[in-house]
């Protein structure tokens, strides 16, 4: 009884990675084919409206608590050592190599990804999704490879405004409120951030834009019926998109500094 | 597949028939909801599927144009089969049917006109705009609804999303139309509209109707043929006065709106149970 159910449950996750890995080449086939198709670029422009441009506030508002917290938190161990004009160094880098993309990738997929389980499983349920595929048109095509491309080509943008709203947050924390010399503060952090940490945050925009779009558009698509339904995939589609932003960026930085070890092995030593 | 395959195998199906269904088994799980069904709809005429609900009709419904795949068995199109194309094949023949939903299945962000064009929109190209909106204009008349192109969904009644709808379903003029439970929910007076509609489609366009309900009132006004479909198997099949007169009970409690002796005793049982189980405290002391 007990390895029957336990059967049936492997089964069950192993077809549901199946599906999922199967909609998501479908989603990558059709995005591809949407950048070659302007009949498409209208659907594009919307959903990049959606996305991104009514993003940007909560982005730049994350990225600039992102810096001010770090900015309180950092002073105190670097002021112990003597290095607080350091400080620039340690939230800068923070904030484009890794706060700023992660957290900014969490709200969107807290405000783009419910929003789009929401709106595709609500047309699940009320059979739009079934009444476009009756009109001989592919609904991956039209409803998730729009949205897929608006996120892997907004994310990254996004992810510039919380890494520029960081920064300006943890300057005003370091510099006015904590007084560290505003020269020391920018000398320093531009000696140590390079454009290596900032491309980091800025790539890993394209692969968090693409997972949280492809999981929301897919627990939409696949949405139970009922309002019940609705909200479960809402909240699959976020914590699904959570983790995976997570392990993404595990693996990406375990990528990165492989990468930074090959081309620039000295630098790495220093 | 060469072509003496090809004509083995549109001989192998009904001369007549635009859409056949041969042996199809549809199972959800361990659920069977159709259980070896054939079924031949014939060329310009109007197909009811009735029974009960739950019983598969939807499902049925869905196989003659493949938005659900069967388990076991074979679709074919004007002698082609098609349940074994891939998707992008699928939606080329999908613009020879219309289909109108339950609840007619408009979306809900485009006006009703944005609703008409859609599928024109994604299968022609569109250089004359004028043109197209004579259309929408011919297409609305046609459901009695010119004037409301710029509505949106959420302004129009039931009735009028399901004439919306059907206008949709009618704008690549097919040869095809499915019509799933197409007066549910509206009141005789507009339901009857619908089987107008239904009626004059098929008188002015030579369309092929399929009509999933379980309206007796609608079934007999539209339907050439009458399909009853009871527990994922067809138990009846014939013109309105066959069905009226068939002699399975379970055909007749259908169509007369009588529940089953079965299913009465269970009611009954029920009721005496409810009653036992849920006094209040106080009454019961």
């Amino acid at each position: 009884m007990i390895i029957g159910t336990m059967g049936a449950k492997t089964i069950g996750g192993v077809s549901n990675i199946g599906r999922f890995a199967r909609f998501a080449r479908q989603s990558m086939f059709a995005s591809l084919r949407s950048c070659i198709s302007p009949c498409t670029y209208p659907l594009i422009w919307t959903q990049m409206n959606i996305i991104g441009v009514r993003s940007v506030p909560v982005v730049m508002i994350t990225g600039a608590f992102v810096g001010m917290t770090l900015a309180v938190q950092a002073y105190d161990q670097l002021a112990g050592m003597g290095l607080e004009e350091h400080l620039g160094v340690l939230i800068n880098i923070s904030v484009v190599k890794e706060l700023g993309p992660v957290l900014a990738a969490v709200m969107l997929a807290g405000r783009i990804g419910g929003a789009l389980t929401a709106e595709l499983g609500t047309m699940n349920v009320t059979e739009q999704i079934d009444a476009i595929r009756s009109m001989g048109t592919d609904p991956i095509r039209y409803l998730a490879a729009p949205r897929v491309l608006a996120c892997l080509l907004l994310t990254p943008i996004l992810i510039i405004y919380a890494d520029l709203m960081g920064i300006i947050g943890g300057y005003l924390v370091s510099v006015v409120q904590l007084g560290i010399n505003s020269r020391a503060y920018w000398q320093f952090s531009a000696t140590h951030v390079e454009l290596w940490d900032v491309s980091i945050g800025v790539i890993k925009g394209i692969f968090f834009g693409v997972a949280l779009s492809v999981i929301s558009c897919y627990k939409g698509f696949t949405c139970k019926e009922g309002a019940h339904g609705v909200g479960q995939a809402c909240t699959e589609a976020f914590v699904a998109s959570f983790i995976s932003i997570l392990a993404l960026d595990f693996a990406l930085a375990v990528i990165f500094k492989s990468i930074y070890n090959t081309f620039w092995p000295l630098k790495s030593l220093v | 597949m060469n072509e003496g395959d090809k004509e083995n195998e549109v001989q192998a199906v009904n001369g007549d028939g635009i859409i056949v269904l041969k042996n199809i088994t549809k199972k959800f799980g361990a659920n069977v909801v159709l259980d070896n069904v054939s079924l031949t709809v014939e060329k310009g005429k109007t197909t009811v599927v009735i029974g009960p609900s739950g019983c598969g009709k939807t499902v049925l419904i869905k196989h003659l144009i493949l938005l659900l795949r069967p388990t076991f068995g074979e679709v074919y199109f004007k002698g082609r089969r098609i349940d074994n194309l891939r998707e992008r094949h699928l939606n080329k023949i999908r613009t020879h049917y219309g289909f109108l939903f339950q609840g007619g299945a408009l979306f809900d962000s485009l006006s009703v006109m944005e609703n008409i064009i859609f599928p024109i929109r994604q299968h022609c190209e569109i250089t004359d705009w004028e043109k197209v909106e004579d259309l929408v204009k011919a297409k609305l008349a046609m459901v009695g609804l010119d004037g409301y192109q710029n509505y949106y969904p959420a302004k129009l009644s039931g009735g009028q999303r399901k004439r919306v709808a059907l206008a949709r379903a009618i704008a690549l003029n097919p040869e095809v139309i499915l019509y799933d439970e197409p007066t549910t929910g509206l009141d005789p007076i507009r339901a009857d509209i619908i089987n107008e509609l239904i009626l004059k489609l098929q008188r002015e366009l030579n369309v092929t109707s399929v009509v999933v309900t379980h309206d007796m009132t609608s079934a007999y006004k539209v339907a050439d043929r009458i399909i009853m479909l009871h527990k994922g198997k067809i138990i009846a099949d014939g013109d309105a006065d066959y069905i009226r007169n068939h002699p399975h009970p379970t055909v007749q409690h259908f169509i007369n709106g009588q529940v089953e002796d079965d299913d009465l005793a269970v009611i009954r049982m029920s009721i005496n149970v409810s009653q036992a189980q849920f006094l209040p405290r106080d009454f019961e002391q």
